[in-house]
């Protein structure tokens, strides 16, 4: 995953409906560039039979201390 | 009892009023009287009802005279963050854009305090829709901190920290979505109690985000908030992701010794870039809980940076669909840092908010093996005391989000993996601020939290302290 540049951000808040200027596409990337930077060492490494819904799974599962 | 009612805690106040010591009528007015004394320093509240508050006290003094009590919480007067739905009243969160709003019903958790008998005080100020950690509003102005009116009291549940602190309501609902009730506890010295996502109700309240967000109280003591817990917990008809897991005893659970408890503290991560003003404090805490029989034991985390990543990618992206319709239509009516932050989530490729999601599930397994011999593990909540206003005060520059992301540093990866935690005040730093842990538990055992957080009160008395006006 890498985190999208100040064109990339500028076209995606396009598509999405809500179009921002130049200066704010930049000022998005620099700020939401860290969480796709922290997440990169998950990103794309998740099996394909992972089950979406596991975390209710996981969450309610009964853990012994 | 207190000669001055608003001091008491909420359990004392409400015996004490089932009990006919004290009248709804002269608890109201004591919390009016030190509203009226302590507003104008604080902006804690939005609204103050103080007519209809005295009435509703008078109707529940004449009920109890007549042998009817409505519930635990009889005629105790409470104030609420402005985010939770009341049919008929208005509703801002903390907004211009819902300067206006009067929703045509009530939020499921404020209906079953009400339920229980509480008054009315009025609403607490907020961060614009709950989406900030410091308590600045342009539209309604900072909420200020009892303890130091020139620092933060933390937000988003701003006016939350700050009347509890400062003894103008017994208690209030905040709520938490990377920190919004851990952090106002923490910079205002109460007890904060982040609930596990499904365990309260969340009909009714404001939403940002539907994965992260979390309903649950700030009180000046843990048994002020098992009590609380206690009344609002439960499935819900009105919300379907309300777990319908049975609801324990919590008040019971605050009886009982620590005794045998294993506490985790991390190895690194929580214990990294503290101010040396919070290592002490956290040294210190947990020197009082090996006094009380526990079992410090030192946990080595999963990378917490990584889970702080995955939270922003999803409360980004939910706070943005959220927002859609009003940031195309009314981009004018947000204050420029939250338009700011709900900006960012336009940027999240769908693929990637899928990705954060559903690594969730791993990641709370992998974090529930590590932490499998322990009751809970203890953490700062921030890095830091409240900064001030003014240090805080980052406008629509590119350093907020340098500034917001040390603040939530320490309570975002809790929100990700959707456990509860209860932040208790646990010193004071050199100039007098308050400075919190957070005990992070298990999903659904907020009862070993309220149990843990219990004995540590009995223990200290850093959460009785009262600031003093000046």
């Amino acid at each position: 995953m890498t985190k999208p540049s100040p064109k990339e951000a500028k076209a995606m808040a396009d598509v999405a409906g809500v179009p921002v200027n130049d200066d704010g596409a930049t000022r998005i990337a620099g700020s939401i560039g860290p969480a796709f930077e922290g997440f990169a060492p998950i990103a794309g490494t998740l099996p394909m039979d992972l089950e979406p819904a596991s975390y209710l799974v996981v969450q309610t599962a009964k853990v012994s201390k | 009892m207190s000669s001055e009612p608003a001091l008491m805690s909420l359990v004392a106040v409400a015996k004490a009023i089932a009990d006919k010591k004290v009248s709804s009528r002269e608890v109201t007015r004591s919390c009016l009287h030190r509203i009226a004394q302590w507003q104008p320093r604080l902006n804690a509240f939005m609204a103050i009802e103080s007519e209809q508050a005295m009435a509703a006290a008078d109707e529940a003094d004449a009920a109890l005279a007549k042998g009817a009590n409505r519930g635990p919480l009889h005629g105790v007067p409470l104030a609420h963050k402005d985010m939770y739905y009341e049919a008929g009243k208005v509703v801002t969160c903390g907004s211009l854009i819902r300067r206006d709003f009067v929703p045509r019903t009530t939020s499921t958790a404020l209906q079953r305090l009400k339920d229980a008998g509480t008054v009315r005080l009025g609403s607490l100020q907020m961060v614009e829709f709950a989406y900030g950690p410091t308590g600045h509003n342009v539209h309604y102005g900072a909420v200020h901190n009892p303890w130091n009116v020139d620092h933060i009291t933390g937000g988003s549940s701003s006016g939350s920290g700050s009347a509890v602190a400062a003894r103008l309501t017994f208690a209030a609902l905040g709520s938490d979505t990377g920190g919004s009730i851990r952090m106002p506890a923490h910079f205002c010295g109460v007890t904060g109690l982040k609930t596990t996502v499904g365990r309260v109700s969340r009909a009714g309240a404001m939403p940002l985000s539907q994965s992260l967000d979390t309903v649950g109280p700030l009180a000046q003591t843990v048994e002020d908030c098992a009590l609380l817990l206690g009344l609002m917990a439960g499935a819900d008809s009105e919300d379907p992701t309300a777990s319908t897991l049975p609801v324990p005893d919590y008040m019971e659970a605050t009886k009982g010794s620590i005794k045998g408890f294993r506490i985790g503290v991390p190895t690194a991560f929580y214990v990294d870039d503290l101010d040396t003003e919070v290592a002490r404090i956290l040294d210190e805490t947990i020197a009082v809980l090996k006094k009380e029989g526990a079992e410090i034991v030192q946990v080595e985390l999963p990378d917490q940076r990584q889970l702080t990543a995955a939270c922003q990618l999803v409360l980004a992206a939910e706070a943005a669909a959220f927002h859609k319709r009003w940031m195309i239509e009314r981009p004018q009516d947000y204050g420029p840092q939250v338009l700011m932050r709900l900006q960012n989530g336009l940027a999240i490729p769908a693929v990637s908010y899928l990705e954060a999601m559903r690594w969730r599930g791993p990641a709370l397994a992998a974090y529930l093996a590590v932490v499998a011999g322990t009751d809970a593990v203890l953490a700062p909540v921030a890095p830091m005391p409240a900064p001030t206003i003014a240090e805080s005060d980052v406008g629509n520059s590119d350093g907020a989000e340098a500034v917001i992301q040390r603040l939530t540093r320490f309570t975002r990866p809790v929100n990700y993996l959707g456990l509860p935690s209860l932040s208790i005040p646990t010193g004071f730093s050199r100039n007098g601020l308050p400075v919190g842990m957070q005990l992070i538990g298990r999903a659904f055992d907020e009862a070993t939290l309220l149990q843990i957080g219990a004995a540590f009160q009995r223990a200290t008395d850093f959460h009785a302290r009262v600031p003093e006006l000046k």
